[in-house]
């Protein structure tokens, strides 16, 4: 990056940290005070290559290698026109075929072949799609719009939730400053001790807490929604639920008599007699009671092999 | 679970004579495929008789459960147990000649090192030994694929200690309801119990809930009291009278399996271990030139291959861009 530099006056990113390139449509940079003494009329000539410029079309270098530069400007411009979208064509051979085509004319722009030929040539295509051209800018911008109008509802979801928001803090201060008055009042006027006027007080708060309802959660979301949007009117069918799924438990052979099952292990004292577990252990998802019965399950499993008939 | 498992269903074995049977057949066959010019007198005198892969046998089974107790940082005594189990399941069907023990006995361990959990690396598990470490880590390492292969990747073991603790939680809490604490003077003479059982080869015949209760009631019965109450009226309060006689017929063969368990004599080893030296399976012994080559024709063969597979995707994707230029 350091060694990217003006061809004209050789100054260095190195030696410059401001340096700004710019590029033009020849696709050759110039940093901005060479533009600046160059171009003072508004137009001049490119420095490398001779093409005439105008100094309104320089833009920020974004890339690194000109000629990406250059290519990625002509895709713009071609862009522009060339605004056909795979609805528009009957086959998707012709589609293909249209993209090659585009492809080609960039091609040819960005390497100077045949530059004359090209030209002309998208000139006769904006002459003849030029209703086209205009119908699909349209199109676009109403895609556009309908973005605009999902962030716009959302910002005015979010505003509202915001105001609500503030609406329930003040209820609460104002709730607050109430009861706290109420109390004084009571601890004034009251013939009951001090100390249980305020335990009941406290309870009552305590209640009113529980019983807060939470208002219920608007719907979130984000500017792109998930799954078809609502616009194109499709939602997805499932056609074949197949066959219902029917949970059948496995039955083991143990091959002994029946081991303790959770609850006994809980229920019938087992605990008592092994390791309790510590609080990390807890912390991972361990319980005593998971070894205790592993250790219950595997003294039952196996008792009655009979080593003399084995199948 | 043991009794949807595979050590339930396809390393139980009816009884010893069944496993002497199995290791007798494989004997046979490792001696009928290295002496097939020797005639059955020398045969006799050049590889070992079964009783002297079972000699052998034993006597790694002690230096392995030796190496377990010694082992630093302290090895739970299910570890131990599973590499016990893993060893005598391998030569099963292998013979002590073809695969020497003293490579496969570290091998069972660091392979029931990782399957129970008992976090080691190859590093740390050699510095427990004596000797050329990494020479150790390659053995232990060449040996492991190899061990699962033949244990058929049946991997998972169930030892009786866990068993042995419900036991003793169930005592507690069912039948000595009011003095709990009489019950842990039964656990070091019930684990003996279980110590002993797995010097046997009764991980092989019985299932590990068996061997632990066997171990409750040998050392309850030294402790002078009878569980015969427990086990009939709470134990087995709803079980069929030939479920009961078929458990309590096991426990006690496991019982005199484990009494009449003959001592290993000491001052026959040394001789049966030379003879081991001159009749084992060179091709399997990790200091042999043969081992040597075998494993390097092995990487080569693996590299060549490798080289042919990047010749051959090569080949192809010139094609696929031939086709694409249309050439």
């Amino acid at each position: 990056m350091d060694d990217q530099g003006c061809p004209r006056c050789k100054t260095t990113k190195y030696r410059n940290p401001h340096l700004k390139l710019l590029v033009n449509v020849c696709g050759h940079s110039l940093c901005e005070s060479c533009v600046d003494l160059l171009f003072i009329k508004g137009s001049g000539i490119c420095p490398e290559c001779g093409t005439s410029l105008r100094r309104n079309n320089f833009r920020l270098q974004l890339f690194e290698d000109a000629f990406v530069e250059k290519e990625v400007d002509i895709r713009r411009r071609i862009l522009k026109d060339f605004n056909k979208k795979e609805e528009d064509f009957p086959t998707l051979r012709e589609y293909n075929d249209y993209l090659e085509h585009l492809e080609n004319i960039i091609f040819n722009l960005a390497n100077n072949i045949d530059v004359e030929n090209t030209k002309k040539m998208v000139d006769q295509y904006r002459k003849e799609n030029k209703e086209f051209i205009q119908k699909n800018r349209l199109k676009m911008s109403r895609d556009e719009e309908y973005l605009e109008m999902l962030i716009a509802e959302e910002e005015r979801e979010a505003k509202s939730r915001r105001e609500l928001d503030m609406i329930e803090v003040k209820n609460e201060k104002n709730k607050k400053m109430k009861n706290k008055e109420a109390l004084i009042d009571e601890l004034m006027f009251s013939d009951l001790p001090a100390s249980a006027i305020v335990a009941g007080h406290n309870v009552e708060i305590m209640e009113e807490k529980t019983t807060e309802n939470t208002a219920p959660s608007s719907m979130f979301s984000s500017g792109t929604s998930f799954g078809f949007s609502k616009a194109d009117g499709k939602v997805p069918v499932l056609s074949d639920l197949g066959e219902e799924y029917i949970h059948t438990p496995c039955i083991f052979d143990m091959l002994g008599p029946v081991a303790p099952t959770e609850k006994d292990v809980i229920n019938n004292g087992y605990l008592q007699n092994i390791r309790e577990a510590s609080d990390s252990d807890r912390g991972g998802g361990y319980e005593s009671r998971m070894a205790c019965q592993r250790a219950l399950t595997e003294a039952m499993c196996g008792l009655f092999l009979d080593s003399e008939n084995l199948t | 679970m043991f009794a949807s498992g595979t050590q339930k269903r396809h390393w139980m074995f009816s009884g010893a004579p069944e496993i002497d049977l199995l290791r007798r057949e494989a004997n046979e066959r490792y001696v009928n495929a290295f002496g097939q010019k020797m005639d059955s007198s020398s045969k006799r005198e050049h590889f070992l008789t079964p009783g002297e892969e079972k000699l052998m046998m034993r006597h790694f089974e002690f230096i392995l459960s030796s190496f377990c107790k010694k082992f630093s940082p302290i090895m739970p005594k299910y570890v131990q147990g599973t590499a016990l189990t893993y060893f005598k399941r391998f030569y099963i069907h292998n013979s002590i000649m073809d695969f020497h023990p003293k490579d496969l006995m570290l091998t069972c361990v660091y392979l029931s090192c990782k399957v129970e959990e008992f976090n080691v690396s190859i590093g740390q598990f050699v510095g427990n030994l004596k000797g050329d470490r990494e020479k150790f880590a390659n053995i232990i390492l060449g040996f492991e694929l190899l061990l699962m292969d033949k244990l058929h990747y049946h991997l998972t073991v169930h030892n009786p200690f866990r068993p042995l603790e419900g036991f003793l939680i169930d005592l507690k809490t069912r039948y000595f309801k009011d003095k709990p604490e009489s019950v842990e003077r039964l656990r070091k003479n019930a684990e003996e119990f279980v110590e002993k059982s797995m010097s046997t080869d009764a991980c092989l015949i019985f299932s590990p809930s068996q061997l632990a209760l066997a171990a409750i009631i040998y050392s309850a019965g030294e402790d002078g009291i009878s569980l015969d109450n427990y086990v009939t009226s709470v134990l087995l309060n709803k079980t069929g009278p030939e479920d009961i006689k078929k458990m309590v017929s096991q426990i006690k063969r496991i019982k005199s399996l484990v009494k009449n368990q003959e001592p290993l004599h000491r001052e026959l080893i040394g001789p049966v271990q030379r003879k081991l030296e001159n009749c084992r399976n060179q091709s399997n012994n990790p200091e042999s030139e043969v081992y040597k080559r075998r494993l390097e024709e092995m990487f080569e063969e693996e590299e060549e291959e490798r080289s042919r597979k990047r010749a051959r995707i090569a080949k192809e994707e010139k094609e696929t861009e031939k086709q694409l230029l249309g050439y």
